[in-house]
């Protein structure tokens, strides 16, 4: 089995940052604020966020806020909840939780739940239960988490909840890996995770790897490294997590490196992009895979980062 | 950056923008876009027995980096980079004026009106809608540009421009069929015609093909199924039946495309919420057991056709454990009503047969056979999960279902051995 070409990997993330004479390379300029997350966070686990300077940073996220409070994907765009939470992420990382106006984040969060509990991404009104897990999370972080409808934000989510243990983007809808993060993620949260049927859930998930010890998103698809996160953290969340066979999909993340020229895809020998990279190191982090910072299955940022937030939330009562 | 220090590319980049915009205006019926690199082209106009396609006329150069022919365009992938940059450039200018010119326009109304400033204001407004829908051609996940369009569309009465909003998401889903984006913008649209009066049963007619006919192109895409059941909402209980019928051949034709597998499910459970409330010897009721019926033995037929296929074991899943929990309940009293078989021994009979008859294995067997073993194992380990009264013989319960499990699928090893202690613990 191969290593983790952690330096390669460095230089991939800080490269990616640079280039901008390609179609590919500019066309997602619309998102760069998850794309700052993913490229940043990866970097912190991987021990390296020092070498990124934070001031240029933390200014540029401060760019992207808008008179509403929300936070765009770049400067100039218009707020959504996805970037608003990738900006807090991003401050989180750094430590500079504090140069933000709190109340008017928050004030933006909550004018975003609605009356059944659930969440619209933005002023336009659509309602996913993603959006409930960005909402609990970014005001956990801002330790505001009082200030919306708890109790109707979970029974939100567990209306998204299937016969087969999973849960979907709104009620009824299929049970897909990525919207199960969410969902368990903001039962976490909010400590309700005795909604979930563990066992149930459990098997669902497990059954997601594949031969090839790669997990896929649903029933029938191909394996992908971005849900080595989103169901591994799900099965830890809901300590069930030894029922996945872990080496084969340590090799698996491996395998999917471009240990040439940096980077991680989404399967063996597919070009590599940074939101595979920060999922197949995020997902090397949840499997205890050596010199790894830790990072928590919940809030998606390093446990050390989770740990200052808490504390900073005890020193100020 | 080096596009904005290079004056030869923001021409160039100018020159293509003015190009493709003239494309979509000069004919509106566009109804596939592409990416074509642009030896393709040349391909493309042989096929056609013609040197030049449609473009040549409405862009005045003999050689074009577009090609449209039938309502289909195709832009060279070597020009996407400098187009795109100038769509972006442009709709953001475009955008930001509006909305300082919309500001304007308040202070002046609230000041008693100008007119030249609203002429301005509709010169500006068209402005957006013509460079968004570029952009968003280029880049369909460009959630300003689409917002720009609601923002205008929000103030305009005329259900036509609806329609046409509709058209334009169409065609982005025609190249890009997971936009979360164009999905989202779509349904947007959709309640606002309903709210101001336009024909529900119209609508759900168009949205149903346009997802089958994307779910076509783009297999198990979440986001098109998403949006079928977004519109179960607006259904009635015959329209419910309509789709369960008109979506069961589609998913005979994909039996690995799990999504119209789940939204069968949807369907079927709606029915049966219906039925809770209705009188248990009502016809209703018959006709969602017949319904039931009829779903698991067309199941049964499917799995024993295409072997090895998970999506049609987990739709098994499902409805056994509603059939257990609904149906075998009540049995006596629908056996009373029109002779059917309803009891729990033979359902379950049947069920161990299925399970018997896929779960061979021998050494030299293709995946295929492996992937039906597992799935029938796991099957029976979901029955016998499901159902604490199953009284399944013993030894098939433990000792050789797990044996079973960990030939056929050796990598899950930790979940079949996790699975059988539960079950083991909790008789």
């Amino acid at each position: 089995m191969g290593e983790l070409a952690t330096e390669k990997h460095v230089q991939y993330i800080l490269s990616v940052e640079k280039r901008k004479d390609d179609f590919q390379s500019v066309v997602m300029e619309h998102l760069r604020m998850n794309g700052a997350y993913w490229g940043l966070t990866a970097l912190d686990i991987l021990g390296k966020l020092n070498i990124v300077d934070a001031d240029e940073v933390v200014s540029w996220v401060m760019s992207c806020q808008h008179e509403s409070g929300g936070f765009a994907g770049n400067v100039g765009h218009d707020p959504h909840i996805l970037y608003t939470l990738s900006a807090v992420q991003v401050l989180a990382l750094f430590d500079k939780l504090d140069v933000l106006d709190v109340d008017k984040v928050t004030n933006y969060v909550v004018g975003l739940q609605n009356e059944d509990g659930s969440f619209s991404g933005d002023i336009w009104g659509e309602v996913d239960s993603r959006f409930s897990y960005i909402a609990i999370l970014c005001l956990s972080l801002l330790h505001q988490l009082d200030k919306i409808n708890v109790e109707k934000a979970v029974n939100f989510v567990v209306s998204c909840k299937n016969m087969d243990g999973g849960f979907g983007c709104t009620p009824g809808g299929e049970s897909h890996s990525g919207q199960i993060f969410c969902c368990v993620g903001a039962l976490a949260l909010t400590g309700s995770l005795h909604h979930v049927d563990k066992d149930l859930l459990g098997w669902w998930l497990c059954e997601r790897q594949v031969k090839s010890g790669g997990l896929n998103g649903r029933p029938e698809k191909l394996p992908d490294v971005c849900y080595s996160w989103w169901v591994l953290s799900s099965l830890i969340m809901i300590d069930r997590v030894h029922w996945i066979n872990k080496e084969k999909l340590i090799k698996f993340i491996l395998d999917c490196q471009d240990t040439e020229n940096g980077g991680i895809s989404d399967r063996p020998d597919d070009a590599v992009d940074v939101y595979h990279t920060y999922f197949g190191i995020a997902g090397l982090s949840l499997l205890e895979y050596p010199s790894l910072k830790a990072i928590d299955p919940a809030y998606a940022l390093p446990v050390d980062v989770v740990n200052r937030i808490r504390l900073g939330k005890r020193h100020a009562i | 950056m080096a596009e904005t220090e290079n004056t030869d590319f923001q021409a160039k980049a100018a020159d293509l923008l003015s190009q493709f915009e003239r494309i979509l205006q000069s004919d509106p019926l566009i109804d596939e876009i592409g990416f074509v690199h642009p030896s393709q082209f040349v391909k493309l106009n042989e096929e056609l027995g013609s040197s030049k396609s449609a473009t040549s006329e409405i862009t005045g150069n003999e050689i074009s980096e577009f090609w449209l022919q039938d309502h289909k365009l195709g832009i060279s992938t070597q020009i996407l980079h400098p187009l795109y940059i100038a769509a972006r450039n442009t709709f953001m200018a475009a955008t930001r004026k509006y909305r300082s010119s919309c500001n304007q326009d308040d202070q002046t109304m609230a000041g008693n009106s100008l007119c030249g400033l609203s002429n301005s204001l509709n010169v500006v407004e068209s402005d957006v809608m013509k460079h968004s829908r570029a952009l968003l051609l280029l880049s369909c996940d460009f959630g300003t540009a689409w917002n720009s369009r609601k923002f205008i569309l929000s103030k305009k009465q005329n259900l036509s421009i609806y329609l046409d909003e509709l058209l334009l998401s169409k065609l982005v889903l025609s190249f890009f069929p997971k936009s979360e984006q164009a999905w989202s913008h779509r349904r947007w649209v959709i309640k606002l015609l309903v709210e101001k009066g336009h024909s529900v049963e119209e609508i759900l007619k168009k949205e149903s093909e346009l997802v089958e006919r994307i779910a076509e192109m783009s297999k198990m895409n979440y986001r098109a199924w998403n949006h079928r059941h977004w519109l179960v909402s607006y259904m009635s209980r015959e329209q419910v039946l309509y789709e369960l019928n008109e979506t069961r051949k589609w998913a005979a034709l994909h039996v690995a495309d799990n999504c119209c597998f789940h939204y069968r499910r949807r369907l079927l459970l709606i029915i049966l919420a219906e039925s809770s409330c209705a009188e248990i010897n009502s016809s209703l009721t018959l006709r969602i057991y017949q319904v039931w019926k009829e779903e698991l033995d067309w199941d049964e037929m499917l799995i024993k056709r295409y072997i090895g296929r998970e999506a049609l074991w987990i739709h098994r899943r499902f409805l056994s454990v509603c059939w257990m929990r609904h149906f075998t309940t009540d049995h006596k009293k629908f056996n009373k009503e029109g002779g059917i078989k309803l009891d729990f021994p033979f359902f379950i009979e049947n069920e161990l047969n299925l399970v018997n008859s896929c779960s061979f294995i021998s050494n030299e067997d293709f995946e295929d056979f492996q992937a039906q073993a597992t799935c029938s194992g796991a099957y029976l380990l979901w029955l016998i999960k499901n159902c604490p009264n199953l009284k399944v013989d013993d030894k098939l319960r433990t000792y050789n279902l797990n044996t079973l499990l960990k030939k056929a699928c050796p990598e899950r090893y930790l979940l079949w051995d996790s699975l059988t202690d539960s079950i083991e613990s909790s008789d």
